[in-house]
């Protein structure tokens, strides 16, 4: 395997009494997809907050391709190409699916001013390309009147339009139906064939092994097991997830 | 569709296309009070025309006390509709606006300083009150309601301190008096003034970065930040905008009226919420429209001049405000609602 693009070493987090992250090494290589597996609470969702810079750790250290860096808020994650769909969606409700698309990245012209015909264009490209679902053909509905799998649609377009280097999805398939969430997976294989590497949360442990490279199950904040696709079965992966 | 006969079709098709119209303005942010506003406005317009003698709508002299009483909560409306799009209140106004324009009276009265020079610094004055009222906001998490109630009361205190509770005089030189407190025939400049700040609210909410973040911020604040974000520093923003707005519109009615009376504010930070609901603003956030809130304030103003005309007595005025406000939250709330989906 290639050096790792994307490497935590010994990061901590904890919340109040509550220690999220204990120590983990997690680290990612270039056009790898990972499951991240493990039963709630295991500090899934904050590995994926604190690679995004929204989640600070307490200590440890994040390296990108081997040089230390340090992510201290989502620009700086943006910086190093992450793109994150969150568990929540991270959507506002009460604007339109575009202005949700490029909230913070708006496309602006020469002086400044918001290119709303470009964005629009883009989100309908987007919508329509990458994620096929139904009822959000309308790039100015309001975020509020949509599903809670049309939401989650968005989040994956505006992910997806922006992805450059690693792409993390916090249960992104909780709200789609089996059709979508089979486009959504095959979707990540081609972005791995492009070389962009994706972490992936789920409870699901066969959409993980249909699409992942290599598993690596938390508890408690750290990590139990890591182990390749050709060592593991389901069987395995199962045990694993529900024993520690 | 041969078999319909061309005057039918013709009126089935502007039946529809009347209703298509309808439809499309209501689609526009504010489009509701658009159409409530415009039916209000015909309807006083034909009220004059039928009886011109008993309701004098029209009258020249009562055309411009309307359009000269409304830039004053129009401006302030302004800011405080921005901070509320942002997710917060601003509570302080009214004593902001009575505290800023006594700074620039006092300056000019006591200290012979223009009121070129003046009025700046009682408009940075109250941004700087907008931005402390921000920093405790945002620095304690405390609900700014909270916050600019304490403020609204604490300035009200400083201005009877500071200065008592005798009026001011405010005469600024005739170019000044001009600029913000003349009138091109029936058209005072303040109310040009208050349109050239809308389009600029406009402009910045809809077409700026700045704006959409307002939006974003006030809209779900969480989600604002795991996007990249930073969601105090635009509610600071808006903060020292509401600030600043009130003391515009101190300045301006300070100017129109050449005095200022040191409780006159007492109440604008409410009617600039009404106006602001009226509009179609939520009082959650993330949720307006610049033309809705100049509508509001508009309206407010067009249902107590109606008031006056017929000789109501004032508490009539509470009482239509009072049924217009929810009626207008009620119809924002339904619309919203029946949004096509």
């Amino acid at each position: 395997m290639t050096a790792p693009i994307y490497e935590a070493r010994g990061v901590s987090k904890r919340f109040g009494a509550i220690s999220a992250l204990d120590g983990l090494d997690f680290h990612l290589g270039a056009g790898e997809v990972v499951g991240l597996l493990g039963d709630n609470g295991a500090g899934k969702s904050t590995l994926i907050k604190m690679m995004s810079g929204i989640v600070l750790p307490d200590s440890g250290g994040v390296f990108v391709d081997g040089t230390p860096v340090a992510v201290q808020s989502r620009r700086d994650s943006q910086r190093i190409g992450i793109e994150t769909i969150y568990q929540d969606t991270a959507l506002v409700d009460s604007l339109s699916i575009v202005r949700n698309i490029f909230m913070g990245r708006e496309l602006v012209g020469r002086f400044g001013f918001l290119s709303h015909r470009r964005m629009r264009d883009i989100a309908v490209d987007v919508l329509r390309t990458t994620v096929h679902i139904s009822g959000i053909d309308d790039p100015d509905r309001e975020v509020g009147a949509l599903s809670g799998g049309q939401k989650q649609a968005v989040a994956i377009a505006r992910a997806v339009y922006f992805k450059r280097r690693i792409l993390l999805l916090d249960e992104p398939t909780s709200a789609l139906s089996v059709r979508e969430t089979e486009n959504l997976l095959s979707y990540i294989k081609r972005l791995r064939d492009e070389n962009v590497s994706s972490v992936l949360v789920t409870h699901n442990l066969y959409h993980a092994f249909q699409i992942c490279d290599r598993f690596v199950v938390m508890s408690h904040g750290r990590k139990v097991v890591d182990v390749s696709k050709a060592d593991a079965t389901i069987d395995d992966l199962t045990r694993y997830v529900v024993l520690t | 569709m041969l078999g319909v006969s061309r005057a039918s079709t013709f009126g089935i098709i502007d039946k529809n296309r009347a209703m298509a119209w309808l439809q499309r303005l209501r689609r526009v942010q504010g489009g509701n009070i658009l159409i409530v506003f415009l039916a209000i406005q015909i309807g006083c317009v034909a009220a004059a025309l039928a009886f011109p003698s008993d309701f004098r709508y029209l009258a020249s002299a009562n055309v411009s006390v309307m359009l000269q009483a409304i830039p004053t909560l129009g401006l302030i409306a302004l800011g405080v509709g921005a901070l509320m799009i942002a997710g917060e209140f601003d509570l302080s106004v009214g004593s902001v606006y009575t505290f800023t324009s006594i700074i620039a009276a006092a300056l000019l009265n006591d200290f012979s300083v223009s009121a070129w020079i003046g009025a700046p610094i009682a408009v940075a004055i109250g941004a700087a009150i907008g931005v402390a009222n921000g920093l405790i906001t945002l620095g304690f998490a405390l609900p700014s309601f909270i916050v600019t109630l304490g403020a609204m009361l604490f300035w009200r205190g400083m201005i009877l301190l500071l200065h008592g509770a005798l009026s001011i005089g405010f005469e600024p030189d005739p170019a000044f008096q001009y600029v913000f407190g003349g009138s091109i025939g029936l058209l005072p400049l303040s109310f040009i003034w208050l349109a050239l700040f809308s389009v600029g609210f406009h402009v910045m909410l809809q077409h700026r970065r700045l704006g959409n973040h307002m939006f974003a911020v006030g809209g779900n604040r969480e989600a604002a930040y795991a996007i990249g974000i930073r969601p105090a520093q635009v509610k600071l923003i808006a903060f020292a905008l509401a600030g600043a707005m009130a003391a515009i519109s101190g300045v301006f009615s300070a100017t129109r009226v050449n005095s200022i009376t040191p409780v006159g504010g007492a109440g604008l930070e409410l009617q600039a919420i009404a106006a602001c609901v009226i509009g179609g603003l939520s009082l959650s956030g993330g949720r307006g429209s610049v033309l809705g809130i100049f509508l509001g304030a508009a309206l407010t103003y067009t249902i107590q001049d109606v008031l006056l005309l017929m000789r109501a007595p004032g508490f009539y005025l509470d009482i239509f405000v009072g049924a217009l406000i929810v009626g207008a939250a009620i119809l924002n709330q339904v619309t919203r609602r029946g949004a096509p989906s």
